[in-house]
């Protein structure tokens, strides 16, 4: 066939790089209504759940049960299962229904209830319904900083610069597992320095993730995944009982935790029983709810491109932020891996969350540039900073970030890098040099970085796993060496666990290390004129970009 | 047999239930004792209600200072959360319509008292087919008589029993 | 116990490989000699535990070089196969190889292999070409080497892959092989590498104990 030079133009567009594929829904690779999606309907007698969705309790998989016996709200159930779905629909959009109306029904709802009554929704509605249902009024933003190198050097510098533009939580991750003692005590010292009450966590194998967190190199944890299917939970090498058991033992060390999970995990697993993406992933929630933990990561997360392959995709991953609002958990929102080579469609996915706002637009806003992304990438990087701030503006929308100036990063990077040097001396880990701490100074990612002896960090790092270091060490090295600003930091955030207050819902800590939740800052959304407004100082700030001329300054 | 430390915890809380004045209900006061906290007035603790809150060491929120971690008076026992803190969140979650997070809080509770190795080791037996259903049984056990974990063991029971159900016990 | 054709065959199988073994065990050619395009699996029964200090056990995805033959970038089983085998004893090291069948999870299989292996490492290696190095004291979803972008992985990475958990085996600390990392293999080839994983994990079978496999390339 002779080419059409318009299809050939088109097809060289980013857009074409897409992996985009017809669905498939014989093995749910759909995104909403998989041919095995069951309708909704309880049964309950005698106060136990006899049959749910269709589905008999002895029919029940692990996942039915801990769903039927632990998160539904079983005095509105049957209620509520008798109301019209679209019924609902409406009033969870409605701005004269307040929240504390609508969670009473939500959290009575069936998981294919759930899925039914936000079928009804277009993504406007979803995001109307959002900007209600979040749990917090005021929104906030997570951020990830890793290095392909996993160079702690660099870390501690991105997190000090990532604190000072505004994240309230921050991830890492590890290219080499063995390093994660390095990138735990680097982003918190790190983080510690850019703003005291940051939350860090580092991302993990469940079991290694809770020690970090004993020995008070972390302050939270998130990547604790729950899926909809039984075969791949099992796969996933948990149960609904261990992951519950793993929530409780995260609560008794004052460890605040959510659970994560999303759209496609299920079928990009192999498992996906013919049931949709959403009607699997609503499950995830409702576990997550029986569990009784505060919160969810959850908008596909590592499986967006599952997702975004197939039609309607997006909208279900907001349908799944919704869901869990609906249920009145905490929800940190994705955005957080690549899902596009077009900025468009980049942009038009990150929409969905910011400007409704949530809990954390981003779980996971890379603060490095994407090739150090070791969560394989972020919907925004650190090269999309200004792009970011000039959404916010243009907007007026309170997306988490802040301007910040050159001479304001460099200083804060400086010192964290000097900071980690120093902890590094006191605790005998492999020195970091002078030469490392200019270069993270100034670094947009490792590749400025000098390299390290890895074979040594690792062993050091695996000694200080081991060993007897705990959060209270890093701050004596920190007071010791003069960081005691740093020292006191890194102290009130241990002493965050002692009280617990942070273990609430939807917690973020401010730089007086007071925590604010759903419990003091619940979201009174109303319609025009309350809940979250960005005006006054804040606005002041987010409208002050240093790139903006100054109209007095033009013609000079 | 009780240990010393689950000991001193029980004659601090029965301590404490008898300085606190007002009706009790529950079959087991010292620990589901509604201790009238109000989530407008009184969260969060640290600010609101410091004079509530003591480490498991006993000690209060000020009196863990840099000088004192310096001076080495401060160990990690010192910053970890007591049993009693818990129970005082999870009265703030359940009056703020969140019971299965108080549940959670209140299973933590319990579990402050298991160490780290035996939390790890205990999740690690809750895994799918890692362990016979005697061996899960044996748990709950010894979370109910050694740790007084009521609610952890009635948690590891109902994982037996449906484990058993769709075959996710060990076999081997 | 019933004594049939099939188990004499077996039985004779499993003493004429070890006893290749034991002798001078055949090497295949290094990487540059003629490539192959195809390999033949013949199970020789359950596998066993290693008794061998010095081996690496490679666990192949249920499909791997049977219902798929090449990973999601094209590159043909046979020759990932003979990469990870080469790697492995260009360090002196044996390479054992068997079929994970009972998952189609890269970890479980990794860690079924490395619990098989003598030496305690193990390769796990799916139809789509995800790749882990694991030891058998670990969690199953840790690792020790996780090269989860399938997209990324040539066949100088699997013979590094290979070298690399042979020198574990031996007791060694070696330098990981250099992460590959492009954050935009995801929108590419997710959806597609999921469908592969559907179709590998339709010939999971449950309750399939892991069989040793006599490998030969054509």
């Amino acid at each position: 066939m002779k080419r059409s030079k318009r299809f050939e133009v088109l097809e060289a567009r980013p857009v074409h790089e897409d992996g985009f594929v017809q669905e498939w829904p014989e093995v749910g690779l759909v995104a909403v209504d998989g041919p095995n999606d069951p309708k909704p309907g309880i049964k309950i007698e005698n106060g136990v759940v006899v049959e749910m969705d269709g589905i008999k309790r002895s029919d029940f998989d692990m996942i039915d049960q801990f769903i039927a016996d632990h998160a539904i709200n079983l005095e509105m159930a049957e209620k509520v299962a008798a109301m019209d779905s679209k019924e609902l629909a409406k009033m969870i959009v409605d701005i004269n229904v307040p929240r504390e109306e609508i969670i009473p029904l939500t959290t009575a709802m069936t998981p294919a209830k759930i899925c039914e009554v936000v079928g009804h929704m277009n993504v406007v509605e979803m995001m109307m319904a959002l900007q209600k249902m979040r749990c917090r009024k005021t929104p906030s933003n997570q951020c990830h900083v890793t290095s392909v190198r996993d160079n702690p050097v660099q870390i501690a510098a991105d997190a000090a610069e990532a604190a000072i533009r505004g994240f309230d939580e921050m991830e890492t991750t590890v290219g080499i597992v063995r390093y994660a003692p390095f990138n735990a005590l680097a982003l918190l010292v790190g983080a510690q320095t850019g703003r005291g009450g940051v939350l860090t966590q580092c991302a993990l194998e469940e079991a290694t993730e809770l020690q970090l967190g004993m020995k008070g190199l972390t302050s939270y944890a998130e990547t604790i995944s729950v899926y909809g299917t039984e075969n791949v939970f099992v796969d996933g090498d948990d149960t609904p009982w261990s992951k519950a058991f793993l929530a409780s033992a995260y609560a008794s060390r004052g460890l605040k935790m959510r659970f994560t999970s999303g759209t496609g995990a299920e079928v990009q697993m192999g498992y996906a029983e013919g049931k949709s993406m959403l009607y699997l992933e609503a499950k995830c929630v409702y576990v997550t709810k029986g569990a009784g933990v505060q919160g969810l990561q959850n908008g596909s997360i590592s499986c967006i491109g599952v997702p975004g392959a197939v039609p309607g995709g997006i909208r279900a991953v907001l349908a799944e932020n919704l869901i869990t609002t609906m249920l009145d958990l905490e929800v940190a929102s994705g955005n957080d891996q690549t899902f596009s080579h077009s900025p468009f469609r980049r942009t038009a996915r990150t929409m969905m969350q910011f400007l409704p706002g949530t809990d954390f637009i981003f779980s996971g806003y890379s603060a490095v540039p994407n090739y150090d992304n070791m969560f394989a990438g972020s919907n925004f990087d650190a090269e999309d900073y200004d792009d970011y701030l000039a959404l916010q503006r243009d907007l007026v929308v309170d997306g988490g970030l802040r301007p910040v100036t050159e001479e304001e990063v460099i200083a804060v990077r400086n010192k964290a890098a000097r900071a980690l040097q120093a902890v590094f001396r006191e605790l005998g880990l492999p020195p970091i040099t002078d030469e490392e701490v200019e270069a993270a100074t100034y670094a947009h990612g490792s590749e400025d970085m000098p390299e390290r002896n890895v074979v040594e960090d690792l062993k050091a790092a695996q000694e200080l796993f081991t060993g007897p270091i705990t959060g209270l060490d890093v701050v004596k090295a920190l007071a010791k060496n003069n960081f005691t600003d740093v020292a006191v930091n890194v102290l009130e955030m241990l002493k965050q666990r002692i009280s617990g207050d942070y273990l609430h819902t939807s917690a973020i800590i401010d730089s007086n290390f007071v925590v604010k939740s759903a419990v003091n800052d619940p979201n009174d959304y109303a319609g025009p004129g309350t809940g979250y407004r960005l005006t006054g100082k804040r606005w002041e700030e987010i409208k002050n970009i240093p790139f903006a001329i100054r109209p007095e300054e033009i013609g000079q | 047999m009780v240990d010393k430390n689950a000991l001193e915890q029980i004659v601090r809380e029965v301590m404490k239930s008898l300085q606190e004045s007002g009706p009790k209900g529950g079959d087991n006061p010292a620990v589901n004792a509604d201790q009238g906290l109000d989530p407008a007035r009184d969260y969060p603790l640290t600010t609101k209600r410091p004079d509530l809150i003591r480490t498991p060491t006993g000690k209060s929120l000020d009196e863990i200072t840099l000088d004192k971690v310096l001076k080495g008076e401060v160990t990690p026992q010192d910053v970890r959360i007591s049993a009693e803190t818990l129970r005082l969140q999870a009265e703030i979650a359940e009056k703020v319509g969140r019971p299965q997070f108080a549940r959670n809080l209140r299973r933590a509770a319990e579990l402050t008292q298991v160490p780290d190795d035996r939390i790890l080791a205990i999740y690690r037996a809750l895994r799918p087919h890692r362990s016979t259903k005697e061996e899960l049984l044996a748990i709950a056990d010894e979370l109910e008589s050694k740790y007084n974990a009521k609610a952890n063991a009635a948690l590891v029971r109902e994982a037996a029993e449906v484990y058993e159900r769709r075959g996710l016990l060990r076999t081997a | 116990m019933q004594v049939d054709e099939k188990l004499v065959r077996q039985i004779v199988e499993e003493v004429l490989s070890s006893m290749g073994q034991g002798t001078a065990a055949p090497k295949l050619e290094a990487a540059g000699a003629a490539p192959v395009s195809g390999v033949e699996f013949t199970e020789l029964g359950t596998a066993e535990k290693g008794t061998k200090a010095d081996e690496v056990v490679i666990g192949l995805g249920p499909a791997f070089g049977l219902y798929q033959i090449k990973t999601i970038k094209g590159i043909p089983h046979a020759a990932v196969l003979r990469e990870l085998i080469a790697g492995i004893e260009e360090e002196g090291v044996t390479a054992r190889v068997i079929r994970v069948k009972h998952t189609s999870d890269v970890a479980f299989i990794a860690h079924t292999a490395a619990k098989l292996s003598g030496s305690g490492i193990g390769i796990g290696i799916q139809s789509r070409g995800t790749t882990v190095i694991h030891q058998k004291d670990l969690d199953p979803l840790s690792n020790l080497e996780l090269f989860p972008q399938c997209p990324l992985l040539t066949l100088e990475t699997y013979r590094a892959i290979g070298r690399n958990a042979a020198q574990y085996a031996k007791g060694g600390s070696p330098k990981p092989v250099p992460v590959e990392n492009d954050q935009m293999a995801r929108p590419k080839y997710q959806a597609v590498a999921a469908v592969l994983h559907i179709k590998e994990t339709e010939h999971v079978e449950k309750n399939a104990k892991p069989v040793e496999l006599k490998v030969t390339f054509k």
